[in-house]
């Protein structure tokens, strides 16, 4: 315990050699704060990027497409008329799916199954519960199927529907979202001919 | 041995020298927070409280009104056959800033009711809403409801504790304000009526 | 002894740092709170999400609702405030599940839950070009109806997005201290 001469409380009897060490780490910290921060917020930004639907796979009309361990494929895209009770603008829209089951674990790989009309604009739909229009039996909703039971090679049929502004008709194609694929998603070509 | 004499007398001294600072430190820490009053909860003999009489819990005014047993369901509640159910009527009003919920741990029964710790039914007298927020400032009659299991004998008498709550602006975790602490503010007896037409009880 | 005087100030003046920093800096709760979006009665209110607008505001003593084919009448400790308000969803489908009613004193009405099924009640889901309406249900006390901000958000609980601050302006209060206008029986089962 000596006192220096300067008095500093930090800077006391060290070594030229601690000195150098010393230096040395407070440069280190400015290479290594911001790679802590890259590491903590690392998983976080990955889980942000993955958590959106952003990468489109777009599904010409007619084809299918391997999807969440299923074949999904566009089989018709369709304006109901005559339902009572919309608003002058809205138009009731059916998208029904065939999906040929791959992999019968349709719980794990259809997690958040997201079906949407997406317009040239970008503005996107999601299924309405304000119509309900009455389907064959054996037509499913997404996360109905998901419940089904259903077995490898099973073809499964999916309808969903939408209320979409008039204006919109023209240009909406159908989408798929899963949870297990994002931030991939298929974006269907509207039916041809 | 001269050098191992050294060290041991060494590394005691050293030790004796940690425990009185940590003794110093512990005694300081323990006079600071009970500056800060953290002993004025410790040996108050609980509060022996009346119905009829608003009871400040933090969050609530709440005035025990009274108690009743019911044969059938009580304010829309179904029962199963047979089964009786205790009706304790409370008047609550909100005394926080927001709408809010957070009555559920507001009386505990210390007579034994039915399954233990069984919880109540809380439905609002009003219209038999079950356990709606309620609002700032504006009181109303609850209805906590305990289900009584055929064959169990119903009590002459309740006695129910009633817990409080303490307001802290930042909570310790992410500095959001919130009601911490839940803590026995005192008893109350009750004498359990026979029916719905039992009168509210005075002070 | 000058060096441990010098480490007990620097340890004094950390303290008297942090201290500050506690003291003055926004508490986390403040830093992801909602982000307000100022607006008047009548006016159209642009969120991230949608679009709302306050149309008008009616009190009434009892509320009138048809619930599983019976009429009920919901009476109040103080007083119903009924607001009517138009929704538009920006570029996605959206569902708005919060309101709040903010009165003059700070104190702040949830909307209530003592009711369902009627129309308009939310969680309202709007979809993008079809613009839809709200009905927002408090029951509040009567001082605190005039000068009262409504809240609207797409959720309850939710961090570092946008919610409508709405100024509902002055009410004047009847002798019996209900506000002005304020109507004996409001009938929700009517639509919007």
């Amino acid at each position: 315990m000596s006192m220096t001469a300067h008095g500093s409380a930090v800077e006391t009897d060290a070594t030229p050699d601690e000195r150098r060490w010393r230096r040395r780490c407070l440069w280190a910290l400015l290479l290594l704060v911001p790679l802590a921060l890259a590491e903590q917020s690392y998983e976080s930004v990955v889980t942000l990027l993955n958590n959106s639907d952003r990468l489109a796979r777009d599904v010409a009309w007619g084809q299918a497409a391997e999807f969440g361990g299923s074949e999904w494929r566009l089989a018709n895209l369709r304006a109901a008329s005559g339902v009572p009770g919309l608003p002058p603008n809205a138009v009731p829209v059916l998208a029904d799916f065939t999906v040929r089951v791959g992999d019968a674990d349709l719980q794990g790989h259809w997690k958040v199954c997201m079906v949407m009309l997406i317009d040239a604009a970008g503005r996107r739909w999601l299924p309405s519960g304000a119509v309900s229009l009455k389907q064959p039996d054996d037509v499913q909703r997404c996360n109905s199927a998901m419940f089904s039971g259903a077995k490898n090679g099973d073809t499964l049929k999916i309808s969903e529907t939408f209320l979409v502004p008039k204006d919109a008709t023209a240009t909406i194609r159908p989408a798929v979202s899963l949870a297990g694929e994002r931030p991939r998603y298929l974006r269907f070509q509207r039916p041809q001919g | 041995m001269g050098t191992d004499e050294k060290t041991m007398f060494a590394t005691a001294r050293s030790r004796i020298k940690a425990w009185i600072a940590a003794g110093a430190g512990s005694a300081a820490a323990i006079a600071v927070a009970g500056m800060m009053g953290a002993f004025g909860a410790l040996h108050r003999p609980p509060a022996v409280l009346a119905p009829g009489q608003p009871i400040d819990t933090g969050q609530w005014l709440a005035t025990p009104r009274r108690a009743y047993l019911s044969g059938e369901g009580a304010y829309g509640l179904p029962l199963k056959p047979g089964d009786r159910a205790l009706v304790v009527e409370i008047e609550l009003e909100n005394r926080t800033a927001q709408s809010g919920k957070d009555y559920f741990d507001l009386l505990r029964p210390l007579t034994p009711i039915g399954e233990p710790d069984a919880k109540p039914f809380v439905v609002l007298t009003r219209d038999e809403t079950m356990s709606p927020a309620l609002q700032p400032g504006l009181p109303e009659r609850m209805a906590y409801v305990w289900a009584m299991p055929d064959g169990s004998t119903p009590p002459k008498a309740v006695t129910l504790a009633i817990d409080g709550k303490v307001y802290k602006a930042q909570d310790n975790l992410y500095g959001t304000p919130g009601w911490f602490n839940r803590h026995e503010l005192g008893t109350l007896t009750m004498p359990v009526g026979a029916d719905a037409t039992t009168p509210d009880l005075r002070p | 002894m000058m060096r441990r005087l010098a480490n007990i100030g620097l340890l004094l003046a950390a303290a008297v740092l942090c201290y500050g920093l506690q003291t003055t800096r926004p508490h986390y709760a403040d830093l992801i709170a909602p982000i307000p979006v100022y607006g008047n009665l009548k006016d159209d209110v642009a969120l991230r999400t949608f679009t709302v607008r306050a149309d008008a505001v009616t009190f009434a003593c009892t509320l009138a609702i048809e619930q599983f084919g019976r009429r009920r009448l919901l009476t109040t400790g103080g007083v119903w405030a009924i607001v009517t308000v138009a929704l538009s969803a920006k570029d996605s489908t959206t569902t708005i599940a919060a309101a709040t009613w903010k009165g003059p004193g700070g104190l702040l009405y949830d909307t209530t839950e003592r009711l369902s099924l009627a129309p308009g009640m939310p969680p309202v889901t709007v979809q993008p070009g079809l613009p839809g309406k709200g009905r927002l249900v408090f029951e509040i006390r009567p001082d605190e109806a005039s000068e009262a901000t409504l809240l609207v958000s797409e959720a309850r609980y939710f961090a570092l997005d946008s919610q409508a601050h709405i100024a509902l302006g002055p009410i004047a209060v009847r002798p019996d201290g209900l506000p002005e206008g304020t109507v004996e029986t409001f009938d929700l089962s009517k639509d919007l």
